[in-house]
C-alpha cells in the first residue's frame, strides 16, 4: 500500500487525498484559511505551507537511491508547498510546522502579512473567540507587528443584504464567500471587486445579497468580515451553550447547532452531516430560533365562559380525562402532526389505541414551489415521513374536514390548522378542541384546552426527513421542570462550568412552563388507571424500535453515533427475491 | 567568450523591407513558405512531431522573460484526443522597459501569424488566440486586419494549403492589467474573468483554456519559428550566444541618446548595446546602472557590466537575468531611491490581490520606500524591506511577488549607501 | 440611467460570442463595446452587459473593476493617461504630469470643470523608448512629450482635433 511520511510518522493510504485534508483527518493540524472541504481549493491564503519531498528512485531498476550514509535520498520541492492543493503521493515526505523551522517561519511570515492590513481590534470584533485568524495568530503568528505605516482603509458596516453585514477591512480575501455563491448556492451574487490590497467581496452595485443561503457565508468567513445582521454583537461565543439539533422548519432535517445563553436561543448554525446538508443550511431555518423564544405558551389554558384563562396542570389533566369520558369514542378525533416528533406522535397513538381509538390522522404541510432541490423542500414539516412510518393515517384537506365534521371532540398536536388554512374556525365551531402546542396561534386561540408542550429545543426526540433519515434533537433550553446540570445530555457552557453565580445569572422567566407531550399523556394515563407510561424520548424510541420493523436499528445512541440513520422506506422493494 | 558579430547582422524578425506588414509584400518575400513546407512537404516534415523536434533543437528560449525552450514546451502537450486544443499567444507586453512585440504587430504581423500557425500544426491546435494588452489599440487593429487578410488568402481556416489542417485565429484584447501577462492569468482573462493566476499543477498543457490542453508562447518567440523551419535549427543556433541563441528584439530606454527597439543577435555586450547601438548616455553623462530585461530583473551597477553580454548565462554571473531584453539605462544623476520606489509602486498597483504575500507585501514595500524617499525612513527600515522580500519570494501562486521582491532586494543591496544616506539618523538614542 | 446597445452593437456581440466555446469569455470584449458606445461602464452599463450576455451582474462587476482601462464612472471627453512608470519617470514623466496639472488646472485623477479633460497617472504603457508619453482615451499614444508638444496637443484637442497615429520608427531601419 502507498505510504506517506508526515513529521517522521509513516501512514498508509488508499485513493486520492489532498494533503491538508489528509493531515486533518489524522487529527493533526496545519493552519489554513481559504481551504474548505466542500469547495475548490484556490490556495490563495498561503497559510498551509509545508515542506514536501519525495524519495528518489532509480527509473530503470526501481531501487531507492541511497546517500553516503545509506539513507534514502530525498528530493525536496524547491519551494514550500500549500498542502491544501497537493495530492498525497507514495513515498512522499512531509514536514509540517511541528518538525520544521522553515515551515514555522513561513507560516509566521504569512500571518504577519495577513495581519498588516487587518484591524487589530479583536476585543471589539464580533468574531472574537471563534475566529480562525485570531486562534491561528495565537498559535503560529508573530509576537508583534513591524508594520508601522498606514493600513488600507475599506468600507465598514456595509449591509450586503437583509441578513449579512460586511466589514471589508477585516476581509483577508480568502474568497470562501464568493466561491460559496458560485459553487454551492449558485446564485453568483458575490464577487471580489477592485484589485490588489484594495479588493474585497461585494454584490453587483445596487443589488442585495439575498441568497436564500446567504448566512452560510458568515459561518465560513474565517474572520469577522461577514457577520449576521441579526446576531452580531448579541453574545460572545464563550457565553453560549452549543447544542446539536435538527432543523424543524422543513422536511430536509438539516443538522444544526442551537446556541443558547440564559435559556434563550440566540442563533442557529449548520452542523456537518455529509448525508444531509454537508456544511450548510438555508437562512429560513435560522429564523426558527424565534419560535423557541417568542410567543410561547407557558402554563395550560382553559376556556371558561368563552374566554381562555390560565389553568393548572392538575386541572388540565382532569379536564382532559373528563372530556374523553363523557363522549362516545367514535366522536373523538386524534390528530397527530408532521411538526411533532416520532416519539410524540407515537405516545399519542398509543394512548388513543389504548382508549379504543384505532386511527390517529395527520395532514402534511406542503407549500409547492418552496423546494429548490438543495436544502429547501416543499414539505414545511420535519416529520411527515415519521408519521407515515408510525402508521398514522394521512388525510388531505377534504378528508380531514369530513373527519372533523363527524367529531365532537378534537385532540390536536402541534399543528396550527387555522393558521395554515387547512381548517376554518367555522369547521371547528361547537367542537371541543384540545390543542397541544408550543406557541400561541389563531388555532390555539379558539381551543377549549391548551396544553403547552416542549419544542425541539427542549426535548430529546426524533424526526424522519423527506429522504427517510431519522435524526434526533438534544435539549438546549431548560423548561420550568428540567435542569441543565441534572440532565446529563444538556450542554454546559464555559460560564456554566466555571462561572460563579455572579457571572452566570439565570432568568427564571426564560424557562417556559411546559412539559413533553409524552409526560402529559403519562400523567393522564396514570390518573385514569391505564397501563401506559412514558419516561423520556430515549425510552420511547427503544419501545418503537422493539415494536416496528422499520425502526429496528434505531436508538438515540445509534443516531448519535451515525449522525442519523437511513430508514428503509419501502422494505419490500429493497430486498429483491433471489431467482 | 567569443564576441558576437552584431555589426553585420541581417535582421530576421523585422527585415528592412518597405510595407512588409502587407500580406502581398510578405508573400513576395517568402512569406507563408514555411507553413506551406510543413503542410505539403511530407518528405521533409513527416508529421507534426518532426516540427516540434526541429523547434526544440533550435532552442528558441522564450522571449517573454522566462527563457524556456519553446519546442520543449510544445512537447509537453498531451496526445491529441479529438477535442479542442489551444494556442494562446501572449502579446500582453506590460513589464516596464518592454516595448518590443508591438514592433512585430506593426512591421511584420504575418511573420508572427505564420509562426503561430506552424506552432498550431505542430501541436495539433484547433484555435489560436492572440492576447494583446488593451492599451495597444492601434496594434490590435493592425493584427485584426492581418488575420483577416490571412483568412482571405486561406492561410487560416479550413484545409490550409489543401491539407487536413484547420485552425481558427482570434484577437482578444486585454483591458489594463499587468498580471495578465502571467500565462495562467492570461488564460483566466481570455475566459472572461478577473485575471487571477491559476495554481499549478495542473499545468496549461494538461488543463488550460476551458480545461483543454493549451500552450502559451510569447509573440517574439513564435515569430522566430518560420525562419527556423525555413533555414533549420542549426542556422538559428549559430546566431548569438550558444546557450541562448537567435536574434533578440532589444528595447532600450532611459538615459540613452537613441532609445528604441533593435533587432540584434543575443549575447551582445551590454556596454556595446548602450554605447554603440543606443548612442551612449545622454548629455555626456556617465552610466550609473542598468536594468537589463524589464523592471523585475535585478539592477546592475555600471562597474558590474565589464564583459557581460545579453544572454541568460552571462547575466547570471553578475546576479541578473535577460528577462524580456527591455533594457533601462540610468545615468549618474539618477536617484535610486526614487527609481526603486517607483518600481515598487508599479508592482503594488498591479498585484492582483489573490494571494496573501503579494497582495500585502507589495503595498508594504511601497509604503516603506515612500517613507524613505520622503526622508522619514530609518536604516532599520532597509533591513525590514529585505526581510519582507524573503517573506514574499517563492511563497505565492505566480511570480509577481518575486518580480516585486527582487528589485527591492537587489537595488538596496547594490546601492545601500545611497539608501542609507536618505534615512534619518536613528530616533533611538544610543546612550 | 438605462442604456441600450444598438443593433450593430448586438450584431458585433454575436460575432464575438462565436469566437469562444462559451459566453463568459465575451465579457471583456463586450465591456469594450459598451465603453466605446457609452464612454464608460458605470454600474448601469455593467447591468446591461450582464443582461445582454445572460451572465451574473456580480461577475461583470468583478471583471469591470479588475481592469483599469474600463471607466467605472463618467470621464472627461479626453482622458489623458500620463505614464510615470520607470522609463518615463527617468525621462521626465512626472514633470509632464505636473505641467498638465498646472495647464489644465486640475489634479491627477480629476476632470476639468468643462468636462473636457480627465488627467490620470498610469503604469507602463509599453512605449518606454519614447518616454515620456501619454495616451489619449485608451487610444492614441503621444510620444516624446515636451511642454511645447503638450501645449499643441491640448490646443488641438480643445478644437476637437485628435492627433493621428504616431509611428515610432526602429532606428536601424531605412525603409520606415
Amino acid at each position: 500500500m502507498p505510504q506517506v511520511i508526515i513529521d517522521g510518522q509513516t501512514y498508509e493510504f488508499e485513493g486520492k487525498h489532498k494533503l491538508l485534508q489528509f493531515i486533518q483527518d489524522l487529527g493533526k493540524e496545519v493552519p489554513f484559511f481559504c481551504y474548505h472541504p466542500s469547495m475548490t481549493a484556490p490556495a490563495n491564503c498561503r497559510q498551509c505551507m509545508v515542506k514536501v519531498g519525495q524519495f528518489v528512485k532509480d527509473r530503470e531498476t526501481g531501487e531507492y537511491e541511497l546517500d553516503d550514509d545509506g539513507e534514502k535520498t530525498i528530493r525536496w520541492f524547491p519551494k514550500l508547498q500549500t498542502s491544501c492543493n497537493i495530492d498525497v503521493a507514495d513515498d512522499m515526505i512531509v514536514h509540517t510546522q511541528e518538525t520544521d523551522a522553515l515551515v514555522r517561519r513561513a507560516q509566521k511570515d504569512n500571518l504577519e502579512l495577513i495581519l498588516i492590513n487587518h484591524p487589530l481590534d479583536c476585543p471589539i470584533c464580533d468574531q472574537a473567540g471563534e475566529c480562525p485568524l485570531q486562534i491561528q495568530t495565537y498559535k503560529y503568528g508573530p509576537e508583534g507587528s513591524r508594520f508601522e505605516v498606514k493600513k488600507v482603509h475599506k468600507p465598514k458596516r456595509v449591509t450586503l443584504g437583509p441578513r449579512v453585514v460586511l466589514d471589508a477591512e477585516r476581509c483577508i480575501n480568502c474568497t470562501r464567500c464568493t466561491r460559496f455563491t458560485e459553487q454551492i448556492s449558485k446564485t453568483h451574487q458575490l464577487t471580489i471587486t477592485s484589485r490588489g490590497d484594495k479588493n474585497y467581496p461585494t454584490t453587483a452595485p445596487g443589488r442585495e445579497f439575498d441568497d436564500p443561503y446567504s448566512l452560510n457565508t458568515v459561518d465560513i468567513c474565517p474572520v469577522g468580515a461577514l457577520t449576521s445582521a441579526d446576531f452580531r454583537f448579541r453574545a460572545r461565543v464563550w457565553e453560549m451553550n452549543q447544542t446539536p439539533s435538527i432543523d424543524i422548519t422543513n422536511g430536509k432535517g438539516c443538522n444544526i447547532d442551537l446556541w443558547t445563553r440564559d435559556n434563550i436561543i440566540l442563533r442557529i448554525t449548520p452542523r456537518y452531516n455529509g448525508e444531509v446538508n454537508d456544511h450548510w443550511m438555508p437562512d429560513d431555518g435560522r429564523e426558527a430560533y424565534k419560535i423557541f423564544n417568542e410567543n410561547r405558551i407557558s402554563r395550560p389554558l382553559q376556556k371558561l365562559d368563552g374566554e381562555q384563562i390560565l389553568s393548572s396542570w392538575n386541572n388540565s389533566i382532569a379536564t382532559f380525562i373528563e372530556q374523553i369520558e363523557v363522549r362516545d369514542k367514535k366522536e373523538i378525533l386524534f390528530i397527530g402532526s408532521p411538526h411533532a416528533s416520532v416519539e410524540e406522535n407515537y405516545s399519542l397513538q398509543q394512548f388513543a389505541n389504548l382508549i379504543g381509538i384505532n386511527e390517529v390522522v395527520f395532514t402534511n404541510h406542503i407549500e409547492s414551489g418552496k423546494g429548490d432541490g438543495f436544502l429547501l423542500t416543499d414539505d414545511l414539516a420535519p416529520n411527515a415521513t415519521g408519521c407515515r412510518l408510525l402508521g398514522l393515517k394521512e388525510q388531505d384537506q377534504t378528508e380531514l374536514k369530513n373527519r372533523v365534521k363527524a367529531a365532537t371532540m378534537i385532540v390536536l398536536v402541534s399543528d396550527h390548522f387555522v393558521d395554515r388554512g387547512v381548517l376554518s374556525t367555522t369547521d371547528l365551531d361547537g367542537k371541543y378542541l384540545i390543542s397541544f402546542a408550543t406557541n400561541h396561534s389563531e388555532t390555539t386561540k379558539i381551543a377549549d384546552l391548551v396544553i403547552p408542550i416542549t419544542t425541539a429545543a427542549e426535548h430529546a426526540a426524533s424526526y424522519v426527513n423527506v429522504d427517510g433519515r431519522i435524526q434526533r434533537t438534544i435539549p438546549a433550553k431548560e423548561t420550568k421542570y428540567s435542569n441543565r446540570s441534572l440532565n446529563l445530555e444538556m450542554s454546559v457552557s464555559r460560564l456554566d462550568r466555571y462561572g460563579t453565580n455572579f457571572d452566570n445569572w439565570v432568568t427564571e422567566d426564560n424557562k417556559v412552563d411546559c412539559i413533553p407531550l409524552w409526560n402529559f399523556i403519562s400523567e393522564v394515563a396514570n390518573a385514569s388507571g391505564l397501563e401506559l407510561s412514558f419516561d423520556d424520548g430515549r425510552s420511547i424510541m427503544n419501545k418503537i424500535s422493539d415494536k416496528l420493523k422499520t425502526f429496528e436499528n434505531v436508538s438515540h445512541e445509534a443516531m448519535d453515533d451515525q449522525l442519523g440513520i437511513q430508514l428503509s422506506l419501502n422494505p419490500k422493494t429493497e430486498t429483491p427475491k433471489v431467482k | 567568450m567569443s564576441t558576437v558579430d552584431w555589426k553585420n547582422f541581417e535582421p530576421v524578425l523585422i527585415p528592412d523591407i518597405k510595407d512588409l506588414h502587407k500580406i502581398d509584400v510578405y508573400e513576395k518575400n517568402g512569406g507563408y513558405q514555411a507553413l506551406k513546407s510543413i503542410l505539403t512537404d511530407k518528405k521533409k516534415w513527416a508529421d507534426p512531431k518532426s516540427v516540434v523536434n526541429e523547434v526544440k533543437e533550435a532552442n528558441i528560449r522564450g522571449r517573454g522573460g522566462a527563457g524556456f525552450n519553446a519546442g520543449l514546451k510544445w512537447s509537453f502537450m498531451p496526445p491529441a484526443d479529438g477535442g479542442a486544443r489551444y494556442l494562446a499567444c501572449n502579446g500582453d507586453e506590460s513589464e516596464p522597459g518592454t516595448f518590443k512585440d508591438r514592433k512585430i504587430f506593426e512591421y511584420n504581423p504575418h511573420l508572427f501569424i505564420e509562426g503561430a500557425l506552424i506552432a498550431a500544426y505542430a501541436m495539433e491546435i484547433t484555435s489560436i488566440y492572440v492576447y494583446i494588452r488593451g492599451e495597444y489599440l492601434p496594434y490590435i487593429k493592425m493584427m485584426e486586419k492581418a488575420i483577416e487578410d490571412a483568412y482571405d488568402k486561406g492561410y487560416i481556416g479550413k484545409s490550409i494549403f489543401g491539407s487536413s489542417f484547420n485552425v481558427d485565429f482570434y484577437v482578444h484584447s486585454g483591458a489594463g492589467a499587468y498580471i495578465c501577462g502571467e500565462e495562467t492569468s492570461m488564460l483566466e482573462s481570455l475566459e472572461g474573468k478577473r485575471g487571477y493566476p491559476r495554481v499549478k499543477p495542473p499545468f496549461p498543457a494538461q488543463k488550460g483554456l476551458w480545461g483543454r490542453p493549451t500552450t502559451i508562447n510569447n509573440i517574439e518567440t513564435l515569430s522566430h519559428v518560420p525562419a527556423v523551419i525555413n533555414r533549420g535549427a542549426q542556422w538559428f543556433k549559430n546566431i548569438g550566444a550558444p546557450t541562448h541563441p537567435g536574434p533578440i528584439l532589444y528595447g532600450i530606454s532611459g538615459h540613452v541618446n537613441k532609445p528604441g527597439v533593435y533587432e540584434l543577435p543575443s549575447g551582445i555586450p551590454v556596454i556595446d548595446l548602450i554605447n554603440e547601438v543606443a548612442g551612449g548616455i545622454r548629455n555626456g553623462k556617465k552610466l550609473k546602472a542598468v536594468i537589463p530585461g524589464g523592471s523585475s530583473t535585478p539592477i546592475l551597477r555600471a562597474d558590474q557590466l565589464e564583459g557581460i553580454t545579453m544572454d541568460a548565462d552571462s547575466l547570471r554571473t553578475v546576479g541578473s537575468m535577460l528577462g524580456t531584453a527591455g533594457m533601462v539605462v540610468m545615468d549618474e544623476d539618477t536617484d535610486m531611491v526614487d527609481v526603486l520606489w517607483r518600481i515598487a509602486h508599479f508592482y503594488h498597483h498591479e498585484s492582483c490581490g489573490q494571494c496573501t504575500p503579494c497582495r500585502e507585501g507589495t503595498g508594504w514595500l511601497e509604503k516603506v520606500l515612500l517613507k524613505i524617499k520622503n526622508g522619514e525612513g530609518e536604516v532599520r527600515d532597509l533591513d525590514l524591506l529585505l526581510d519582507v522580500t524573503t517573506q514574499m519570494e517563492g511563497r505565492t501562486i505566480c511570480a509577481l511577488a518575486d518580480a516585486a521582491a527582487w528589485p527591492v532586494r537587489f537595488t538596496i543591496n547594490r546601492f545601500r549607501d545611497e539608501f542609507e544616506a536618505r534615512c534619518k539618523k536613528s530616533v533611538h538614542a544610543l546612550a | 440611467m438605462t442604456y441600450e446597445f444598438t443593433t450593430e452593437d448586438l450584431k458585433e456581440i454575436e460575432k464575438i460570442k462565436s469566437r469562444y466555446p462559451e459566453v463568459k469569455p465575451a465579457t471583456l470584449p463586450v465591456l469594450w463595446i459598451a465603453q466605446n458606445r457609452f464612454g464608460h461602464v458605470d454600474p448601469d452599463v455593467q447591468k446591461l452587459v450582464a443582461a445582454t450576455l445572460d451572465l451574473p451582474e456580480a461577475h461583470v462587476h468583478g471583471v469591470a473593476t479588475f481592469y483599469t482601462q474600463y471607466y467605472k464612472e463618467k470621464k472627461g471627453k479626453y482622458v489623458l493617461d500620463v505614464c510615470t512608470c520607470l522609463s518615463c519617470q527617468l525621462c521626465g514623466g512626472y514633470d509632464m504630469l505636473h505641467y498638465l496639472e498646472e495647464k489644465l488646472g486640475i489634479k491627477t485623477g480629476e476632470t476639468s470643470n468643462d468636462g473636457m479633460f480627465t488627467l490620470n497617472q498610469v503604469e507602463c504603457l509599453g512605449a518606454c523608448g519614447y518616454a515620456p508619453m501619454l495616451q489619449i482615451t485608451n487610444d492614441k499614444y503621444v510620444n516624446n512629450l515636451t511642454p511645447e508638444k503638450i501645449d499643441k496637443l491640448v490646443d488641438s484637442l480643445k478644437k476637437g482635433e485628435e492627433p493621428s497615429y504616431e509611428k515610432m520608427e526602429m532606428p536601424l531601419r531605412k525603409n520606415n
